[in-house]
């Protein structure tokens, strides 16, 4: 199997471009783990070990003097010299790259020599960090995912679906912060793929949001559903409890029940049910202490 | 103004750049910790400066349709919240300074009195 299933002379073009407007300095990893000749081979096992390492560079003072790779240590651990200095057994012809040559120069390597990582040196022959394969792929993917997105938003625009009803429910769970926000994110999507103008997207989006954190952070727990036809965003929030004691001063600006912890993840000012009404153009809340609260909002698409 | 005019100013360490980062354009700043107060803000080319690192400050600034999210006071951000910024596409940055001295660096850039 090649090391790197990158081919430097025949890929797509928008690979080889990368290829080649990508250094090995912009790649490789800078913060290199390095040993002084000196240092015993046990050390340079302990340091694989702990850092998941497959190659420790012998380095001093920025110079180079060679290259303890895992099989150097398997001998080692093998022939009983592991307390050994590592001059004594590291490869001295360690071959290297520099920093300013592209990135393809790299990824041949790994396929002329069957190294797993390679010491980069800058002009003035100082170690400057080390490239491995898994620096590559994950660089590449980043890359490339950039350009896919500049891509993507160079294609033509999707073709509007502006009609037909769709709805959706989602579950929201109690304090479940990591999650807060997915269903109000697919809403928006949802209503940009249709074609809906920015301004009533943004409105609907908010209240959709603030809904949701409302039940992340008050409720034990409920469920956020919405519906789209071409005439309105019909979103309704209902949870299971505790339900709210005073619905009126609940919607005072700056009411808020929440806890530090919540207030700390920046949430619980007491503007949410605020806002909801602010972006929304039909607004109603009931609750009842002990079963739930129900919040329906809509914003208008068309004037009714 | 273009975001990467802040970069030295506010001395931030570009965490995730959004698409079109080198031209993201600047026009409005709201800075807040309280992201039920970012909700209000409805302004075009939004940058939002916050010391709250979480990924909540990505997904208010997603819905409020923010082009990038400065966190100040040189917070250690979690991993997801890098995530987020990649999958959302929001240009994420870290400043050391203070929010104050951010924003007050930033109203020097944009020439605001």
């Amino acid at each position: 199997m090649k090391a790197l299933p990158v081919n430097p002379d025949q890929s797509p073009l928008v690979v080889l471009d990368l290829l080649f407007k990508l250094k090995i300095k912009d790649v490789m990893t800078a913060e290199v783990i390095t040993v002084k000749r000196t240092d015993s081979l046990r050390k340079v096992q302990h340091l694989m070990r702990d850092n998941r390492i497959s190659g420790v560079p012998v380095s001093e003072n920025g110079r180079l003097f060679g290259i303890i790779s895992i099989d150097d240590i398997i001998r080692a651990l093998d022939a009983g010299h592991i307390g050994d200095p590592v001059e004594r057994h590291m490869s001295v012809n360690v071959v290297v790259l520099e920093e300013d040559m592209p990135l393809s120069f790299g990824i041949s390597y790994f396929d002329k020599f069957k190294f797993g990582r390679f010491p980069v040196l800058n002009h003035n022959n100082q170690l400057v960090g080390i490239l491995s394969s898994r620096d590559v792929s994950t660089t590449l993917l980043l890359e490339l995912l950039k350009e896919y997105r500049k891509i993507e938003a160079q294609l033509p625009h999707h073709a509007p679906q502006p009609s037909g009803k769709v709805s959706q429910r989602f579950r929201v769970n109690r304090y479940d912060f990591e999650n807060a926000g997915k269903a109000s994110q697919a809403i928006k999507k949802t209503l940009i793929q249709r074609d809906v103008p920015p301004a009533l997207v943004r409105r609907a989006a908010v209240a959709a949001y603030e809904m949701e954190i409302n039940q992340v952070v008050h409720s034990t727990g409920g469920n956020l559903s919405y519906e789209i036809d071409d005439n309105k965003i019909d979103l309704l929030a209902i949870d299971d409890g505790p339900g709210i004691a005073n619905v009126e001063e609940a919607l005072g600006e700056g009411y808020t029940t929440a806890n530090e912890w919540i207030k700390s993840l920046g949430f619980g000012a007491g503007m949410g049910l605020t806002n909801i009404r602010r972006v929304a153009d039909e607004f109603t809340i009931r609750s009842t202490l002990g079963s739930g609260t129900r919040v329906h909002t809509v914003v208008w698409l068309k004037k009714p | 103004m273009k975001l990467t005019e802040l970069i030295e100013p506010l001395a931030c360490e570009v965490i995730h750049e959004g698409s079109n980062f080198t031209n993201t354009k600047i026009e409005n700043v709201t800075a807040s910790d309280l992201m039920s107060d970012v909700l209000v803000v409805d302004k075009h080319n939004l940058l939002i400066v916050t010391s709250l690192a979480s990924d909540q400050a990505i997904r208010t600034g997603d819905i409020v349709g923010a082009h990038a999210v400065i966190v100040v006071n040189g917070k250690a951000l979690p991993a997801t919240m890098l995530k987020l910024a990649q999958e959302l596409d929001m240009s994420l940055l870290i400043s050391p300074l203070t929010k104050f001295m951010a924003c007050v660096r930033i109203g020097r850039l944009m020439n605001m009195e």
